[in-house]
Parts: C-alpha cells; sequence; structure tokens
C-alpha cells in the first residue's frame, strides 16, 4: 500500500487530484490510502480519511510501501526514520496552500542529500511516481542523543557554579 | 551539591514543541515548567511541570504580540527561571530576553525548518544566547557563535 499524506491544516487539492489522474492513467500497481485534510477534492480511485491519530499515522507510515505528501518536515522526517521512500509536492502560496515558501526550501534541501524525491509542479508527478518504484533514500543520521548530551552538560555546569 | 534548576521550556505548538520534547533527557533532575501557544500538546506537556498557554502571534500581528508578550512578562516574574530552552517561534523568543533581562541562561535550538538562514526569532535571540545550535551545518558556518551537532530530528 502506498500512504498518500497532505497534513490537516490547509487543503491541498493539487497533489490529491494529480495523485488520482496518475491513478487513472495506470501508474500504480499498489492500492492506496490517503489522509487529505481539509481537502475538497474527493479521489475516485483509493479510500481517504480526514484525519489520523498519530499513533494510526505512525502505523500506516510504517506499513506502506512508500509514502507521496506534502513538504512538511515532520512526514519528511518520519518517513525517512523508517526508511520510505518518499515523493513531496511542496505547498505553494501562490495556490493559497501554506503561508510561505519555506516547503520548498525544505523538498529542495532534502532531495539534494538525496533523501526523497520532490514534484515540484503537478506534471512533474507521474515522471517520479514511476522513480519511486525504483528509489531507495539515502539514509538519515539524526544527532538526538548528542544534542541532548551537549544541554545535559550545559546545565550540569551552571548547577555546579552556583 | 550541585544546585537544582528552575528551567523554562518554551516552544510553540506542533513541530517546535515535537523538536524541543525529542531532547527531554537533557533536563532530567531538574524542575520545569512550559510555555506554549495553543492547548494542542498542554496534556502532553503536563508531565514537564505547569503548562502556561499564551496564545498565538507572530510578528505580522503587533497587538497580539503585545498581548502574549504581557503573558509572557507575568510568566517570567512569576517563576524566575535560571534557564530558558526554546525552539522558538516567537513566543519562544520572547521567553529567552525576558528571562535573560533577569539573569536566566538562554538555551536556543532553531528548529530544522530553517533552512536558507536561522529563523527570525533565532536571530533576534543569537546575540544573548549562551548556547545556540542549528540543525543544519551550512548555517553554523553562516553565522558567528552558532554550534552544529547534527539534526534533533
Amino acid at each position: 500500500m502506498i500512504f498518500l499524506t497532505v497534513g490537516t491544516q490547509f487543503p491541498f487539492d493539487r497533489l490529491v487530484r494529480a495523485v488520482d489522474e496518475a491513478f487513472d492513467n495506470g501508474l500504480f500497481d499498489e492500492e492506496i490510502f490517503a489522509q487529505i485534510g481539509q481537502t475538497s477534492y474527493k479521489p475516485r480511485n483509493f479510500d481517504s480519511t480526514i484525519s489520523l491519530e498519530k499513533n494510526l499515522f505512525d502505523e500506516h507510515v510504517r506499513k506502506a510501501s512508500s509514502v507521496i505528501s506534502h513538504a512538511g518536515v515532520g512526514t519528511i522526517t518520519l518517513a525517512l526514520d523508517n526508511q520510505k521512500p518518499l515523493l513531496v509536492m511542496p505547498r505553494l502560496k501562490i495556490y493559497g496552500e501554506v503561508v510561505n515558501d519555506h516547503q520548498v526550501a525544505i523538498a529542495q534541501k532534502f532531495e539534494e542529500l538525496g533523501h526523497i524525491l520532490v514534484a515540484y509542479q503537478e506534471e512533474h508527478l507521474p515522471k517520479k511516481i514511476i522513480e519511486l518504484k525504483s528509489f531507495i533514500p539515502r539514509k538519515r543520521h539524526i544527532q538526538t542523543e548528542a544534542i541532548a548530551n551537549r544541554i545535559a552538560k550545559f546545565l550540569q555546569s551552571l548547577a555546579n557554579s552556583q | 551539591m550541585a544546585k537544582q534548576l528552575k528551567i523554562c521550556l518554551a516552544a510553540s505548538a506542533g513541530g517546535h514543541t515535537s523538536q524541543l520534547l525529542k531532547l527531554s533527557r537533557s533536563w532530567d533532575g531538574h524542575r520545569t515548567f512550559c510555555v506554549t501557544t495553543t492547548q494542542v500538546l498542554a496534556d502532553q506537556l503536563r508531565k514537564f511541570g505547569s503548562v502556561y498557554v499564551v496564545g498565538e502571534s507572530n510578528h505580522q500581528h503587533p497587538l497580539k504580540v503585545l498581548v502574549v508578550l504581557i503573558r509572557c512578562i507575568k510568566i517570567v516574574l512569576r517563576e524566575k527561571p535560571d534557564v530558558v530552552i526554546s525552539t522558538g517561534a516567537s513566543a519562544g523568543c520572547l521567553m529567552c530576553l525576558l528571562g535573560k533581562l533577569l539573569g536566566a541562561r538562554v538555551i536556543w535550538i532553531d528548529s530544522i525548518t530553517n533552512i536558507d538562514r536561522i529563523s527570525l526569532s533565532g536571530r533576534m535571540v543569537r546575540h544573548i544566547a549562551d548556547l545556540f545550535l542549528v540543525q543544519w551545518p551550512h548555517l553554523a558556518q553562516k553565522y558567528s557563535n552558532v554550534e552544529y551537532l547534527g539534526a534533533v530530528i
């Protein structure tokens, strides 16, 4: 199963419609399940839900063969933590999909590092869907432990000095 | 014996808070309280002490900033933290600046969503921060007094 998710804050009709149309054109050989938030477009080819609780959301990512989403950094890092091939389409301000174009910068950076595939416009999506089938994301190395240690040390030396 | 510190954990609801909570191990053994912007994550924050909900604000709405500022001043005067730790955004920035005025140390972790440059809030806090961490290596090269150890998420 492919998991399509667009977040919940604003609608993202462009992405849901483009994936639905790609399905019409036979680009998928798997089922899709979608979390579509406030999106008004209703997909014809797959089931969808408005939102998912955190646990269920995580489970859908874990179980998916690949993920298609907006370029929200929470979804990107979650998909990469689970080593899922991920294709994103950034939300754009000009379409009222987001308040600024930070998703474009995020998508570019993660793409440049080999972690994700990006379709910057709907018309790029079919080609990227085909690439997604054989895409192996470059592994990310997060340093939560090292950062927590750095802060803990800072606090310890402050506590000792007082 | 080392003193137990009183730490203010300040972050806007959503991604800012989830990045901050990933680091919860770091303040183990100290007393904490939280400043957040909406009720959304208040329950989740409750295990880190009192939770103050100050409302959303950004620089495009000066009046809202003023309301949040007044709430933050009251919190700082009441709690008198030794340290403020924040991932942003504007409410976190206000807590850092106010905390510093009263002698608190400031730790800032700039959100991973800031790619091309440090966030506006982060840029305001950078000069007064005692520890300033970014999550992208190129940002550490671009700014002085900024550390990069890796990404939190």
